[in-house]
């Protein structure tokens, strides 16, 4: 990683990608972008020809990467391990399902303007908080905003208390467990057990559309390679190299002059508000949202794909999202009840045998063959 | 400054015993002792910025080109007074060693300078600002020129040699300036004079986790360097270092006193003699003899507490 130095004037002591990255990048991502969409216009019974559903899961698995480049630039760079990245995605989605909730208008079970669930319970009218989501970008915004301004809250208490490691990992499973038991309140008003669910269209387009679908699958991708190029740009610039010295050494960050608590507030929320929008990515392509998304475990899968995947690389981190939740998807259709096993023994024989990762074994491996 | 002074007249046993010290008395009056509660972690956003009263600083400094007061600072953990209303005062530029023996309060001292322990009270300052450092965070201190080496070597294991000495520049320390930070041609000459300073040249793209335990000591004293410092606390340069390495030590911390004030912390007596100007010998919390090497080495009350044994 030791950089280039270069003679003259003012420069940038690492570029964000080298000029083979940057074209890496452009064919990556027009690739994630174009390839699936065209597969699936393909016309039905052609050999290549992609079925619907797998648009969606693959639209999903974008989504989860999104997630993984946000744990990884938190995780592999800073060293600080949350279990509640599920919070920062799950509120992402609730606010993006709150504007489409209200989108269904009176297209609901109960021909109603309120939300289904709303009639049930008898409301009578919006709560103050749903009010603003009936516009799409308020609710956009809120959706990175809401989950920025909690971890920068959460975040400021714990880490001016100096609360690191396990403890911090700890503290954030119990955020997540916490949110999960109001969300599932009905009082709440967020639809309770049930979420938010049975989405008819999104800024006016229909759900149901292929292309609609086309479009959320492509947004996907681009929020990928855009968040992977935000986290490039903090992990290469100064504060980048600041953190990953947080992450080693953090009393000498301090006597040098660096306010480590600030570092780690920075890169926590960011990677909170990256969270939040790949949550509202993540909704009106599988079409729900429920309390089930702040289950504790689903915050430790998440440190399971970055761990598969390989910490420190950014680009680990969404090939293991991606082996993990391909792997899930076929083993929970195949061997249901053999799922959780094989994921526990996924992580095991990653961290003995692997401790770096899919990205660390498999670039280990090239060295080998080089010599 | 070879005339040595002893600054505090602690409950030492050894000041009843009768023998006058080597030394002129005392000249500095104690502050009263106002006794305050160590800050715990309340609900406070801003750390207030508390000041140094003018008088105190006058009284202590009088006379002498003084750099950094520590004023009647007192620490206990737990009801063991690990320093006990130590005065000490550093002037501009000189090289001062610290000797004591074990449980003296040498790491204690440099913890309440550099802002790792607040201390139960007392002030520490730097000529020039009457801010009290006592109050502030270690990177606020560090800010201000007071840097510290500690015992092993604390460099960024991960980080290549130049990356590291990058990192200590003074300047941009903030989150943001840091995600646009540039390095000018001037930086860059800076780190490389100081490669050159500390014979790191030729690995300054080494990972300095690969360097050798020397090497990494100097590499921390070059990213001190880096750091312009006003004020130096070297905790034990040469632990663990060959009698070549700490010949090589023992120059650059003479070198570098003169521009900054040096604090070196050291157990071992011969490099103390190699290098020190100035001696301060702690004990039990307090300054029990302050001076010339020669000078403390003849004091009775030295010999009988620390020198004695060897």
């Amino acid at each position: 990683m030791s950089a280039p130095v270069a003679t003259e004037g003012l420069r940038r002591l690492e570029p964000v990608m080298s000029k083979k990255g940057w074209t890496a990048f452009g064919i990556v991502t027009l690739l994630t972008m174009g390839l699936v969409p065209l597969l699936n216009s393909l016309p039905a019974g052609s050999a290549l020809q992609l079925p619907d559903y797998l648009v969606t899961l693959f639209g999903k698995f974008l989504c989860y990467a999104t997630v993984a480049v946000a744990m990884d630039l938190l995780w592999g760079y800073a060293g600080i391990l949350s279990l509640g990245h599920g919070v920062f995605f799950a509120i992402g989605g609730y606010a993006m399902g709150m504007t489409l909730m209200l989108a269904i208008g009176e297209a609901g079970v109960y021909r109603s303007k309120l939300p289904d669930f709303m009639v049930f319970l008898d409301w009578k009218e919006l709560p103050w908080f749903w009010r603003p989501m009936d516009n799409f970008f308020v609710a956009l915004c809120a959706a990175l905003l809401v989950p920025g301004l909690l971890a920068y809250c959460f975040g400021f208490l714990a880490f001016r208390s100096r609360i690191r490691g396990v403890y911090f990992s700890i503290i954030t499973q119990a955020l997540t467990f916490a949110l999960m038991l109001l969300f599932f309140r009905n009082e709440t008003g967020l639809g309770g057990n049930n979420g938010l669910t049975d989405f008819k269209q999104i800024y006016g387009y229909s759900l149901h559309a292929q292309s609609t679908k086309h479009a959320l699958f492509m947004l996907s991708a681009a929020g990928l390679m855009l968040s992977f190029l935000i986290c490039r740009f903090v992990t290469t610039s100064k504060a980048g190299r600041v953190l990953r010295g947080v992450r080693d050494e953090e009393s000498r960050v301090m006597f040098l002059g660096y306010d480590p608590t600030r570092f780690k507030l920075f890169v926590y929320t960011l990677s909170a508000v990256l969270c939040g929008f790949a949550g509202a990515l993540y909704v009106p392509q599988v079409g729900i949202i429920n309390p089930g998304e702040l289950q504790p475990s689903n915050s430790i899968e998440m440190a399971i794909w970055v761990a598969v995947g390989g910490r420190g690389s950014l680009i680990g981190a969404p090939l293991g999202a991606f082996v993990v939740n391909g792997a899930k998807s076929w083993f929970t259709v195949a061997l249901p009840n053999l799922w959780l096993y094989v994921l526990g023994a996924l992580f095991v024989a990653v961290t003995l045998f692997f401790p770096r990762g899919l990205v660390g074994a498999f670039s280990g491996a090239l060295e080998r063959v080089r010599k | 400054m070879s005339e040595a002074r002893v600054l505090t007249e602690s409950e030492n046993p050894i000041d009843e015993s009768g023998k006058p010290p080597a030394t002129s008395p005392a000249t500095v009056p104690t502050s009263p002792a106002t006794p305050r509660a160590r800050r715990t972690s309340g609900i406070s956003l801003m750390p207030r910025r508390r000041t140094v009263e003018k008088s105190r600083i006058d009284a202590l400094t009088h006379g002498r080109k003084a750099l950094l007061c520590v004023d009647n600072i007192s620490v206990s953990f737990d009801g063991f007074k690990a320093l006990n209303e130590l005065t000490l005062v550093l002037d501009e530029g000189e090289l001062r060693c610290i000797i004591g023996p074990n449980g003296a309060g040498k790491t204690t001292l440099q913890d309440v300078i550099t802002g790792k322990t607040k201390p139960d009270q007392g002030s520490v300052f730097l000529v020039g600002d009457d801010t009290d450092l006592t109050h502030l965070s270690e990177h606020q201190i560090a800010q201000r020129g007071v840097c510290r080496k500690f015992q092993r070597p604390t460099v960024f294991q991960g980080h290549s040699v130049f990356e590291n000495l990058e990192l200590a520049l003074p300047g941009t320390k903030g989150v943001f300036q840091s995600l646009f930070a540039r390095l000018s041609s001037k930086q860059k000459e800076k780190i490389e004079k100081i490669l050159e300073t500390i014979g790191l040249t030729e690995y300054m793209s080494t990972r300095a986790g690969l360097l050798s335990h020397g090497q990494k000591q100097w590499l921390e004293i070059g990213m001190l360097l880096a750091q312009d410092p006003r004020v130096l606390l070297v905790d034990e340069p040469v632990a663990g270092m060959t009698h070549q390495e700490s010949e090589r030590t023992a120059e650059l911390l003479n070198s570098l006193a003169g521009e900054r004030t040096v604090v070196v912390v050291e157990h071992d007596m011969e490099f103390v003699r190699s290098i020190a100007r100035t001696v301060t010998v702690l004990h039990e919390g307090s300054v029990l003899a302050e001076g010339s090497m020669d000078a403390v080495q003849n004091d009775p009350k030295v010999i009988e507490v620390y020198l004695g044994a060897s």
